[in-house]
């Protein structure tokens, strides 16, 4: 029967497909040896400040001639489930950045080393944010390494050619230049007044927290998520309003799906909320290429609160490096990290538009326009709730999915904040 | 077709024959084929049963990050299943899961045997160039062919949108192809169809250069049409091919995970929910692996029972023979 024949011969060439995918599986993630370190960073270092990274590494190299350096750049959405995947391997990289939402969890879990402090660089003038991120029960788990904060980039030219001499200072302007242009330049489907990604929930929030709401609040040892209070709901819906009339970005992705710089530089937008880094990301070749001299039609400015004389509080981002517990050279990992956050970098990671890890060098961008305004946007700012599982109720795309169920008019305001809300009392609460 | 070589017959008249011959030589006879089997068997002991067994503790133990630093689980009994029984959401994805599995399963297999008939119908030259399309949409890798689709369907800068607007059948300027999920799975099942077919066809073609042309041509003139003749020739002698398509087919889109998970740029809301992603979510992102694992067996005693009937079915072929 030849019939059966060919059925086998399909059966085993299925399976020969399934056997070869299986083995061509994952290099691990580096085997430790004195020989070679480890280090996982973000793209973010890749594309915006690669020359501070290589100039790190081989000052490394300088001190330690016989050891290699592997840099592995990750993306923000996958590695921490590969870093836990590397610590059920026992094969973890011995130098790991994270997020500053990241940290706590790890740091509960005891899944990174231990620190002290005065062996790195500047570690009496660090940001006391980050520095914070990176404490537990009094010990230090982590080296702050640069914090971000978000500002409006918009096209000085668009806001001239609708009679807009001047940044905004109140909410209510913001409201009339978006008008405007949205008359304007709206007939072009593709053009967005000011653009935001529906799942950019740190904007949305950055209206909670301006309008007196939280995330969530810890009362008695239990957390409770506060998005359905009448501040967030009265804030969300203010967020929803604008977003509809100036936004014409896609609903149902993040701010990094493309990132807004693309548009921007393709002259789509009129404006958007980004961080520091990314005004000179609207000029790389993967954010956007714009020329040179798109440069002058750029400005920046912190986003106007609803409140007069104040500004919309920003998401105070920022990224710390840690050595897992597992590494299995702690010393030459350390001393990575201080070659890699000494002034020489971090005065690179500042022009890039980011904000240093230490004070003594909060004036590097204070004489460039472009970058001015971020700094000033970080006096007013929120921060996520200090819960140990914070960061699960970012892996769960809580608020993302509840922006995208309000953005595209799937459910309430009300209804979708509630979810979120119950959600996250869910979550914050879950013992680990 | 059905005719069996004398070849074939020869081994079922043996154990009549051993019947004289001494025992100890009776018994190597009989334990060869399990002495044969004993390699194969250990390797996928060691490959498939090692992580089962150690999935089904998983799910019987509280498994989060603190507990994966020290490789060391809670055991707490049955609580990881009450809690998944009493998640309505859990229902929900496994409704979605079975549903989508009969959509892919349904229209690969349908438009895989109308392909794999055009084939048959056209010449050399034409046959040759579908051919070669469907051996490189076969041989496209998953990651690489979910990037070209996102691409298309790219709400911003897509050519899908483009050519939909260009072409008058609509204003598909930023349409945005996932904001309502009956058409965001409307893509991901295409997706999956586009790169399941070639598999299908191609093996269906090979069975279908089998049916002798004596058999359709004697229906022919006995006044059967296409259809009749399909339906009463070439499916019944098609059918262990169909068993075995069906059947892979259902184990592979039962447990589609790169395709969703990579359009939906790795954190799909909640309404593009396999049970596949609904695991991978619990364990990885919100390192509940003991949760995860809970999922993930349901998930397999969910597809064993689907495909149970189609090994059965394999196993009678296999018994008629």
């Amino acid at each position: 029967m030849k019939a059966r024949i060919i059925a086998a011969v399909a059966l085993a060439a299925a399976l020969s497909v399934v056997v070869s995918t299986a083995s061509g599986g994952n290099k691990s993630a580096g085997q430790a040896s004195a020989s070679k370190l480890v280090v996982w960073l973000q793209t973010d270092a890749q594309n915006g400040w690669p020359t501070a990274v290589a100039g790190a590494t081989s000052a490394f190299k300088a001190q330690h001639p016989g050891v290699d350096v592997e840099i592995q750049y990750q993306e923000w959405t996958t590695h921490l489930q590969k870093f836990d995947a590397s610590i059920a391997a026992n094969d973890v990289p011995d130098v790991i950045e994270m997020g500053n939402t990241e940290t706590s969890k790890y740091m509960a879990a005891r899944a990174l080393s231990a620190l002290k402090a005065k062996n790195y660089p500047n570690s009496q003038t660090w940001l006391s944010g980050l520095k914070q991120s990176c404490t537990s029960g009094g010990h230090l788990y982590c080296v702050p390494y640069y914090a971000g904060a978000r500002a409006v980039i918009y096209r000085k030219d668009l806001y001239r050619s609708v009679g807009v001499k001047a940044p905004p200072k109140t909410y209510a302007k913001f409201l009339a230049v978006g008008k405007k242009l949205m008359k304007k330049y709206g007939g072009n489907k593709n053009f967005s007044a000011f653009y935001e990604p529906g799942q950019n929930w740190y904007v949305a929030m950055s209206f909670v927290a301006d309008y007196g709401g939280q995330i969530a609040v810890s009362k008695g040892g239990k957390w409770q998520g506060t998005l359905n209070t009448p501040q967030a709901i009265q804030a969300l819906t203010v967020f929803k309003k604008m977003v509809r009339s100036f936004s014409r970005a896609s609903k149902t992705t993040d701010e990094a799906h493309p990132y807004p710089s693309i548009p921007f530089a393709k002259g789509r937008v009129g404006s958007f909320i980004g961080n520091g880094w990314e005004w000179p990301y609207v000029f790389n070749p993967k954010g956007g290429a714009a020329p040179k001299s798109f440069a002058k039609r750029m400005g920046a400015y912190p986003m106007p609160s609803h409140i007069p004389g104040r500004y919309t509080p920003t998401f105070l981002g920022g990224s710390d490096l840690a050595i897992p517990a597992q590494s299995k050279d702690k010393q030459l990992a350390a001393d990575w990290i201080k070659a890699f956050t000494g002034s020489n970098p971090e005065t690179i990671i500042a022009r890039a538009g980011n904000i240093a890890n230490t004070t003594t060098l909060v004036n590097v961008n204070k004489s460039n326009p472009a970058l001015a305004p971020f700094a000033k946007a970080a006096k007013y700012s929120w921060f996520v709730p200090t819960a140990p599982n914070w960061v699960n109720v970012e892996n769960a795309n809580v608020l993302k999915n509840m922006c995208t169920a309000i953005l595209t008019n799937r459910s309430s305001v009300a209804k979708a904040a509630g979810k979120a809300s119950s959600q996250i009392t869910k979550i914050l609460n879950t013992k680990s | 077709m059905s005719s069996r070589s004398p070849a074939a017959a020869a081994p079922l008249a043996a154990p009549s024959v051993s019947r004289r011959r001494p025992l100890g030589r009776r018994l190597r006879r009989a334990a060869a084929p399990y002495a044969l089997l004993l390699p194969a068997a250990a390797v996928i002991a060691a490959v498939l049963g090692y992580p089962l067994y150690y999935l089904v503790r998983l799910s019987f133990q509280h498994y989060g990050l603190f507990q994966l630093v020290r490789h060391k689980g809670e055991s707490i009994g049955t609580a990881n299943y009450a809690e998944i029984f009493h998640d309505s959401l859990f229902w929900h994805v496994v409704l979605r899961t079975i549903a989508f599995t009969f959509a892919c399963v349904s229209l690969t297999i349908v438009l895989g045997t109308l392909v794999a008939l055009l084939l048959t119908k056209v010449g050399p030259f034409i046959r040759l160039l579908l051919t070669a399309g469907l051996i490189f949409v076969w041989a496209t890798p998953v990651v690489v062919a979910v990037d070209i689709w996102q691409w298309m369907v790219d709400y911003e800068f897509g050519v899908a949108n483009w050519t939909l607007t260009a072409l008058h059948l609509g204003d598909f300027n930023h349409h945005d192809w996932f904001a309502n999920p009956w058409s965001g799975w409307a893509v991901i099942v295409s997706l999956i169809v586009w790169g399941a077919i070639p598999f299908v066809t191609i093996t269906l073609y090979a069975g279908l250069t089998q049916v002798s042309r004596d058999l359709t041509e004697a229906a022919a003139i006995d006044g059967a049409g296409p259809w009749r003749s399909f339906r009463d020739i070439t499916l019944p002698l098609l059918k262990p091919i169909y068993v075995i398509l069906i059947s892979l087919s259902i184990i592979w889109d039962f447990q589609v995970f790169n395709q969703v998970w990579i359009i939906r740029n790795g954190s799909p809301s909640t309404d593009y929910y396999l049970m596949s992603i609904y695991a991978y979510v619990e364990s990885f992102k919100i390192s509940e692996y003991g949760l995860g694992s809970a999922i993930a067996l349901v998930m397999v005693a969910i597809m064993l029972l689907i495909s149970f009937v189609y090994i059965r079915q394999m196993v009678r072929i296999g018994d008629a023979e």
